[in-house]
């Protein structure tokens, strides 16, 4: 069975949510590996957010907002390119590859765009395989249990004492 | 054989145990000092831009 | 009547409990306050005194240092056992502090870098430490050394936290009249510090954070009176908490994070890189990739004393 992964998309209100209704209203057929997050804008996409979604079982992460020039806050999407283009330097230091993430512009009309994203990311992150970042934290701790019940009643002498 | 442990050593930075073996006669036969504790400062100040490194390798005594 | 009071270091550098002792006088008041049952660093106690007490029978216990080995582990459960306060001492038991640091590499890396691989170190046979060793009659044990460095509260319950590296002495010093006088905070609160970001306090001149460019701190000379961020140096003032006296940014050197995140703030290092993106001041991606590039080792910016402490708690192996 190919695997398929889980995407969380950030989608800005005013040009990408839309995008993808006009998507869906139109009868597009896409991937349905991304859930979408409706954002008031990308700007407000922290890198926490991206990171909480990886952590928290998410094997990429779509970030969508408005074409540069048409943010409806002037900026915000500016700064998420910003965030992002950071981000992705840093998450290789994490262990995580920077594919993983990604910033796309899509307007309110480009419903057919939208499909195009998330089929062509969904197949990238299909390539890339499972993060599953949790488990790969409980493998690491796996080596360091002791049980420390025993140790803790463990009676050993002092110098005091001998 | 006996065996005598002090554990932790004190006053002192960092982590110790001593294990004094005494035989039949009660007499020091083998001692051990163990230290408990790495923390691999070598490891990760590897690669640290070098004027990083006065912020971090003070931490690995602050006695 | 008296306290009674357990002080503890796990993977530390004895700097928290230096802290304590540079109360200065205030150390007559503390000796006043509490009678102390273990404290490695200045008195002499052993483990098997602490054994032999009775479940909560210490008011507070006060742990500094990380948790990297299985030692550091028995004696965090042991002090949990005995105390009815468990307090985080500094910035290795509160966020994994420098320590956690480790957190990049593997248990296998360490060990190998320490013991066969380092210049200094003779070491034909290869050997690593064991967790048990003998030879005839004589029988040695080690603690396991831990894979990943862990805070005190991925171990144990902790009430309380009292953070910085190392803590600012007075600090310490009213966290304790807290204990004394029965006017402790809601359990889970950080005690010993401020409660707002440390650039709320600073006394440097904030205008607009338009960044063209990261310096490192040899490279510039800081205006004494300007916003160190501001300057291009990355200073983590603005995710981190105040209470430390603003110690460095006030001799011109940017903040670390040693007092860890503020409240509202889950992962300082992952915040510090929100507030540094959003400082830089290019449009397009070449040009911001062109401010990214000059910026040295992010990881060990951002999650400077952080990294066992952030959502991801290590490097993904």
């Amino acid at each position: 069975m190919t695997f398929e992964p889980t995407i969380v998309g950030f989608l800005c209100n005013w040009c990408s949510y839309t995008g993808a209704d006009l998507a869906g209203t139109s009868r597009v057929k896409y991937a349905a590996n991304v859930r979408s997050i409706r954002v008031m804008c990308s700007g407000r996409v922290e890198p926490t957010f991206v990171i909480k979604a990886l952590y928290e079982g998410a094997d990429g992460v779509l970030i969508a907002g408005c074409h540069p020039g048409d943010c409806h806050y002037q900026e915000g999407n500016y700064k998420a390119l910003r965030r992002y283009r950071l981000l992705r330097r840093v998450l290789p230091e994490y262990g995580i590859e920077p594919e993983r993430v990604r910033l796309e512009w899509v307007a309110a009309s480009e419903g057919e765009r939208f499909a195009k994203v998330v089929d062509d990311f969904t197949d990238q992150i299909r390539r890339l395989g499972p993060l599953d970042i949790k488990e790969s934290i409980a493998q690491s701790l796996i080596d360091d249990v002791v049980n420390h019940e025993e140790e803790a009643t463990k009676d050993i002498g002092d110098v005091n004492e001998a | 054989m006996k065996r005598i442990e002090i554990d932790p050593i004190t006053r002192l930075e960092g982590h110790g145990k001593i294990t004094i073996f005494l035989n039949e006669q009660g007499e020091v036969d083998n001692v051990y000092l163990q230290i408990p504790e790495l923390r691999g400062f070598e490891k990760f100040v590897e690669g640290l831009p070098v004027e990083e490194i006065p912020r971090v390798v003070p931490r690995i005594c602050g006695v | 009547m008296k306290l009674k009071f357990g002080i503890y270091w796990g993977a530390a550098c004895g700097g928290c409990d230096v802290a304590i002792l540079d109360t200065h006088e205030k150390i007559l008041e503390i000796a006043d306050m509490a009678d102390i049952f273990l404290w490695p660093l200045a008195m002499d106690f052993k483990y098997k005194k602490i054994r032999a007490l009775e479940d909560n029978y210490l008011d507070a216990s006060f742990f500094s240092g990380a948790i990297r080995n299985s030692e550091n582990e028995e004696i965090a459960r042991l002090l949990r056992r005995k105390s009815k306060v468990m307090v985080a001492l500094g910035a290795c038991a509160h966020i994994g502090g420098i320590p956690g640091l480790a957190n990049m590499y593997t248990r296998e890396d360490v060990l190998n870098r320490v013991y066969r691989e380092s210049e200094s170190t003779i070491n034909e046979e290869g050997i690593i430490p064991r967790e048990a060793w003998s030879e005839g009659e004589y029988e040695l044990e080690l603690p396991r050394f831990y894979n990943t460095v862990k805070t005190l509260d991925q171990i144990i319950n902790v009430e309380y936290y009292i953070p910085g590296c190392p803590p600012v002495p007075l600090q310490i010093y009213s966290a304790l009249t807290l204990v004394r006088d029965g006017m402790l905070p809601p359990k889970g609160s950080v005690i010993g510090a401020g409660d707002r970001a440390l650039c709320e306090q600073c006394p440097r001149v904030k205008e607009e954070k338009k960044l063209t460019g990261i310096k490192r701190v040899h490279e510039v000379i800081p205006d004494p009176e300007k916003c160190l961020l501001e300057q291009g140096l990355i200073c983590l003032g603005p995710v981190t908490r105040s209470g430390c006296g603003s110690r460095c940014i006030k001799s011109g050197v940017p903040c670390r994070g040693c007092y860890g995140p503020v409240d509202d703030v889950k992962d300082q290092g992952f915040a510090m890189l929100s507030a540094l993106a959003s400082s830089l001041d290019a449009k397009e991606q070449k040009d911001i990739d062109a401010i990214i590039d000059t910026i040295e080792d992010p990881l060990r910016t951002l999650h400077r004393f952080s990294l066992a402490a952030s959502m991801l708690r290590r490097k993904k192996v």
